[in-house]
């Protein structure tokens, strides 16, 4: 790592449910410092879940980036085991976003020294980071739920929602019931509810209860939380994929006390990373990420995960937002951290600033389709805690005036660096070149060079005979 | 082009390792791979030549006089210690050398320590993973590492067909296959699930490159045909449960080492010649020879 540049600021990028290699100390921030984020909002059918899980015991939470009327809002899960009320809960929106800032793939940039300057050591500038509970009551009408061989295995309301726990017998039995009971489903529902029954799983129901929504003042549905011990470690994504036209962005944080999670039915691949890109990939960060990620997922074939970042949650280098401290750990469904429930008679302690906390996060960004992806995902921890983040980094030209034999030479390395950038950039998105070179703001070469001809008539090149 | 099945085997798995390593993603340290490789052979020369070699010294004049001494400078078996090394590279993954390094070293350990009537019954790599799985806890498995890509399936059968050929073991593949493909359809069948979810399980890379270079190993597994057939479907049942039941992803790697002390047993109930890779290397000089 350049240790004569400055790095400034980085970025991130946010994806929506069912939707450095680090080897360097973190206070110096030698990965250079976050300069702009590319988020969520760049896709547009994508969905965000965080799986805390240790041994057994998983924690899911699926934020809800529903976009239509609330009354129309329905959410059917399969689930491995019967979830009673105390298993479900509502989470808040902004851990999500907390976990997506900080594990977002970042740009960060670098400031050429002048080259007739003495070294100047770095300066970093690090940069600042960045519910009430209802109940409700209202039953549902179900009728000829046994006729139908549905059963409902528990009801309940949590905060703005309404739950039902359903066991099935026949795919259309419980088609019929859903459908009775006003929830929209696609046609041939049935066909992929089937599987799902006979493999022994259950259906989490989730409507909105409209008093509690409107009483609530909520601005939006806030993410469902279920905790349950079960050994599958799996996501379905199999009724997502019922009459998506399109694929469909998932990215899913998987929290871990061992290591990375990944994929065991379909391949993990890293995202590229630690590229050297142009100057103007600041300016267009989430284009660049989106036509990389895309490039990346056809060049695979359309059959992998994209590993985006996988880190030991107790720090980051660069930092794109500060790690998570135990609370906001325990919001996202980690339930493993001693610290987090006081002791009787002691009031609770929580370290002000975050230190080890044996978390690891992996990100995985998964795009899908029915056919590249016909199985549900399947996940294993792993012991691997090798640090890995999507890291793009811009390196700024020194443009200052410049007096000394060392500029020409500088001027020419840069000249060459910023060609490679460019190659690197049409490679990784599949860009023209001749358009990525249109605007590159190439360093000047040297004023009037002095033509070849001067020294041979000025007499400065002329032989000594002596 | 091959004097030896296993030469073939180890150019095999060598390629799948630099395509692995080139085309599929994979981040692996020299360190590991060199620990590995190291640590196998290490263990071979140990096994093979040093401690009998010391045995020699200690007794063998008295008891044996006309024995030849073991030359300290050879490495008999390095064949088949490679293979094991190259195999676990292929398969296992660790944050350090020194866990690759065990389990290279208990793999090779695995063939003269755990003998029954002379023959070796685990396969040494498998041996070496499931150790450090159980005694370590920084080493795992990848099984998706290969994805489901046709053109490395088409490539996995054709060397695995070839060598498997040659050393007449290609029935226990197909067994294995056709019994564990049968038993994943029909649980699609009861499931009503999509075809092509079938398709997708059963065209794992991982899945084949075991089924065509691990489980075949003819030095550990049963040497009759029939207790083979038996043998391959048996591990292909216990895989199948421990998958759906268990939710174990390794569960082929589980299920080997479970049951390969059956090996044995089937052995004493069928008896059949033990496989002898210079009888197969003397076999085909004589059919180049009649030819």
């Amino acid at each position: 790592m350049n240790m004569k540049t400055i790095g400034r600021a980085a970025a991130t990028l946010l994806l929506s449910l069912f939707g450095c290699v680090a080897l360097v100390a973190p206070a110096w921030a030698f990965c250079g410092f976050y300069v702009s984020k590319a988020d969520a909002s760049l896709y547009n059918q994508a969905s965000q879940v965080i799986i805390a899980r240790d041994g057994d015991r998983t924690v899911l939470t699926m934020a809800n980036d529903y976009q239509g009327e609330v009354k129309d809002f329905a959410l059917v899960v399969p689930v491995p085991v019967v979830l009673e009320e105390e298993q479900v809960h509502v989470g808040e929106p902004e851990i999500i976003e907390r976990l997506d800032t900080f594990s977002a793939p970042r740009l960060v940039e670098y400031f050429d020294h002048n080259p007739c300057d003495p070294v100047a050591l770095p300066a970093p500038m690090p940069q600042a980071p960045g519910a009430a509970r209802g109940t409700a009551n209202e039953a549902l009408e179900f009728d000829d739920a046994e006729s139908l061989g549905v059963t409902i295995e528990s009801q309940f309301s949590v905060g703005e929602y309404d739950i039902l726990i359903l066991s099935a017998r026949e795919s259309e039995g419980l088609e019929t019931w859903l459908r009775q009971n006003d929830y929209r489903l696609p046609e041939n529902a049935s066909r992929l509810l089937q599987p799902y029954i006979r493999d022994g799983l259950k259906f989490f129901v989730a409507r909105v209860n409209l008093e509690e929504f409107e009483d609530g003042d909520f601005q939006r549905l806030r993410p469902l939380m279920m905790a349950y011990e079960s050994s599958r470690f799996m996501l379905p994504i199999r009724l997502g994929t019922m009459n998506a036209t399109e694929a469909q962005d998932l990215i899913v944080y998987l929290l871990s006390p061992r290591g990375q999670v990944e994929l065991t039915n379909y391949r993990t691949v890293r995202i590229p990373s630690d590229e050297e890109l142009p100057e103007f990939v600041e300016d267009e960060f989430g284009d660049f990420y989106k036509a990389m990620f895309t490039h990346s997922y056809d060049r695979e074939g359309k059959r992998a995960a994209f590993l985006e970042y996988a880190w030991d949650m107790a720090w980051c280098d660069p930092c794109a937002a500060n790690p998570l401290t135990p609370e906001e750990l325990r919001q996202a469904g980690v339930f493993w951290l001693n610290n987090l429930r006081p002791q009787p008679g002691q009031p609770r302690r929580l370290p002000a600033q975050p230190g080890p906390q044996n978390v690891f996060i992996t990100r995985l960004h998964v795009r899908y389709t029915r056919d590249r992806f016909p199985e549900d995902l399947r996940f294993q921890q792993t012991a691997n805690r090798e640090n890995f983040q999507g890291r793009y980094i811009i390196r700024r030209p020194y443009r200052g005036e410049m007096e000394c034999a060392a500029a020409d030479p500088y001027r020419q390395q840069v000249r060459d660096r910023q060609a490679r950038e460019a190659e690197t950039l049409a490679s990784l998105t599949g860009w023209r070149l001749s358009d990525i070179r249109r605007k590159i703001d190439t360093l000047p070469t040297p004023e009037d060079p002095r033509p070849w001809w001067q020294d041979l008539w000025s007499g400065r090149g002329r032989l000594n005979p002596g | 082009m091959f004097k030896d099945a296993r030469d073939a085997q180890i150019a095999f798995l060598a390629l799948f390792l630099l395509l692995g390593v080139s085309t599929r993603d994979w981040t692996l340290h020299p360190s590991l791979l060199l620990a590995t490789i190291a640590s196998c052979l290490l263990a071979q020369w140990l096994s093979t030549v040093l401690i009998p070699y010391a045995q020699q010294r200690r007794l063998g004049a008295a008891i044996a006089p006309d024995t030849r001494p073991v030359p300290l400078l050879s490495l008999p078996g390095w064949r088949s210690a490679l293979i094991t090394s190259l195999g676990l590279c292929l398969l296992l993954r660790a944050n350090s050398p020194l866990t690759m390094a065990i389990a290279g070293c208990l793999a090779i350990a695995s063939k003269s320590l755990l003998r029954y009537q002379g023959k070796h019954f685990f396969n040494p790599a498998n041996f070496g993973i499931i150790a450090v799985l159980l005694l370590t806890q920084n080493a795992w498995v990848s099984p998706g590492q290969w994805g489901a890509e046709p053109i490395y399936l088409l490539f996995f059968a054709g060397a695995g067909c070839l060598v498997l050929g040659w050393v007449g073991r290609w029935e226990t593949s197909a067994a294995f296959l056709v019994s564990y493909g049968g038993l994943e359809a029909a649980r699609s069948l009861y499931l009503h699930q999509a075809w092509d979810i079938w398709a997708h399980q059963f065209s794992s890379g991982s899945l084949l490159l075991f089924a065509l270079f691990m489980l075949t190993d003819p030095r550990s597994i049963p040497n009759a045909r029939g207790a083979r057939l038996l043998w391959a479907v048996a591990i292909a049942l216990s895989t199948f449960v421990l998958q759906h039941q268990f939710y174990l992803p390794t569960a082929i790697f589980w299920s080997l080492f479970a049951l390969a002390p059956l090996t044995p047993l089937l052995d004493a109930r069928w008896q059949a010649p033990a496989f002898d890779w210079r009888a197969v290397y003397r076999r085909d000089r004589q059919t180049l020879a009649d030819g």
